[in-house]
């Protein structure tokens, strides 16, 4: 287990001003795992990626990959050395997709590829094509984002995180900020990746997807991980109140 | 004064005096926007340092200078400085530094809020790309900076063609510095006055207008 374990939280805990927003989380994905993170707004999900993508340095606690410390409240030179080395081997797909309005969908993808790895343009160009294939937008490849539906730009975002070749996967609700009849092009590239064996942790709101494709739920409430189960498990015997009050709320 | 009698040949017959301070008043215009562009890069960066002494100082000098006239600032540059630095200046270099060092207040303002405007997830997403906080400024910050930038740099040229105006006070010879001289030798205020406020009138009037218009662009996309 330890030998295959990709990315971890281990006693992460975030504080805001006097906000404890993450309490103590210990979390860890394995190599091919798809990891999905439920709980109510307000419970920490965002801030948990957030610290594992190296966007925020926790209060206390680290974060590790593949056994090396990448992040920890207080910073040493071997710290950020091992971050600088990992930092392009976790991606992240935001719920607000974050395109860079100025470039179009192929510059947007070729630019880290170009600038961090040092891929020459043709090849980084032959790479991103196939990408943008495999996300079915091969024809939006001259495109601005501003000319494409919020679907369309989440599956560039996707394309753009793929093409630095990551370990794993972060998603923060990709999908919650779409309209509900373009989720489901985003799921089936996310779905798509799961089954290739993409390490995978996954923040949504979606309770089917975390059902069916996950392979491990995570439910988390004010700031602490309450449940940790297969999906199956969960979803039909969640073991505390507080899992059955958030699940509730998804039936009708 | 309806039995006023108007000489506008007054103008023809003045026309190339009337455009040498018109050129002039471009000429002083063009060479505060580039200086004042420099200056404002200057303060901007004091503004965003890391360091607290750095923000203090720009932050002082922005509000100096946009809090104090710009009559008064042209008048202190040209009388005042030159005692302090015991040198002499001339009234068009007096102009061109009071001008470029307002403007540069204002610019400094611009650039500012032209980075501020980028969003924050767009760095967010470039850092999680790799990308370094250089590479991240030069190609995702700047390139958006600049393009929210230029409409209000534009908007400052114009405003820098009327300020320029003020130059007559410290006799630079400038359109308006012009007019007061013909006036003053021909008796015709009313002519001249009036064809020069047409004249700024048609230069800085289609600038705003195509101004406003590369700003609803830029606003749609
Ligand atoms: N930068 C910040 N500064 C201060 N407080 C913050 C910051 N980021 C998050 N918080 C607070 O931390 C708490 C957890 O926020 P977080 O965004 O992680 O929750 P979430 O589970 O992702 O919620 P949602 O489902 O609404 O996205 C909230 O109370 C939020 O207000
Ligand atoms: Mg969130």
């Amino acid at each position: 287990m330890a030998e295959t374990e990709l990315i971890s939280a281990e006693a992460l805990s975030k504080r805001f001003a006097a906000n404890l927003v993450l309490k103590q989380v210990t979390l860890s994905v394995t190599k091919g795992e798809v990891v999905c993170v439920v709980g109510p707004s307000g419970s920490g999900k965002t801030t948990l990626l957030r610290c594992l993508a190296l966007l925020e340095t926790p209060s206390e606690g680290r974060v590790t990959m593949s056994g090396e410390t990448i992040s920890a409240a207080t910073s040493d030179a071997t710290i950020k050395r091992a971050a600088k080395a990992v930092r392009a081997d976790i991606g992240m797909v935001f719920q607000h997709f974050n395109l860079w309005p100025h470039m179009t969908v192929l510059e947007n993808v070729i630019e880290a590829p170009m600038r961090v790895r040092g891929a020459d343009r043709a090849s980084a160009i032959e790479s991103a094509e196939a990408l943008l294939e495999k996300v079915g937008l091969s024809d939006k490849r001259d495109a601005y984002p501003i000319r494409l539906s919020g679907g369309q730009q989440q599956r560039v975002a996707i394309a753009r995180a793929l093409a630095m070749n990551p370990k794993v996967m972060l998603f923060d609700e990709a999908t919650s900020a779409l309209d509900p009849e373009l989720r489901r092009e985003v799921l089936l590239v996310m779905r798509q990746l799961a089954t290739e064996g993409m390490t995978m942790l996954v923040v949504t709101h979606e309770m089917g997807f975390a059902r069916n494709v996950g392979t491990h739920v995570v439910f988390m409430d004010h700031g602490e991980i309450v449940e940790e189960a297969e999906p199956e498990t969960f979803f039909t015997q969640p073991q505390t109140d507080r899992a059955r009050r958030f699940l509730q709320q998804f039936e009708d | 004064m309806t039995s006023y009698q108007f000489r506008w040949d007054t103008i023809p017959q003045n026309f190339d005096f009337l455009m040498s301070g018109m050129q002039m008043t471009l000429l002083i215009s063009a060479i505060t926007l580039v200086l004042a562009m420099l200056g404002g890069l200057v303060i901007a960066l004091l503004d965003m340092s890391k360091y607290r002494a750095a923000r203090a100082a720009g932050l002082t000098i922005g509000e100096v200078i946009r809090n104090t006239p710009i009559l008064v600032q042209l008048l202190w540059v040209y009388y005042v400085l030159p005692i302090f630095l015991g040198i002499n200046i001339n009234a068009f270099t007096a102009l061109v530094v009071g001008l470029s060092i307002y403007s540069s207040a204002f610019i400094a303002e611009v650039y500012r809020a032209g980075i501020q405007a980028v969003p924050v997830g767009h760095r967010e997403a470039a850092q999680v790309l790799g990308l370094s906080p250089s590479q991240t400024f030069m190609r995702i910050v700047l390139p958006q900076a600049v393009r929210m930038t230029l409409p209000p740099l534009a908007a400052n040229f114009v405003q820098l063609i009327k300020y320029s105006s003020l130059g007559a006070v410290i006799s630079v010879g400038e359109i308006t510095r012009r007019g007061m001289e013909l006036s003053a030798s021909t008796f015709r205020p009313l002519e001249i006055f009036t064809f020069i406020a047409v004249v700024y009138f048609f230069i800085c009037w289609p600038l705003a207008m195509g101004i406003r218009y590369w700003e609803g662009r830029l606003a749609r996309r």
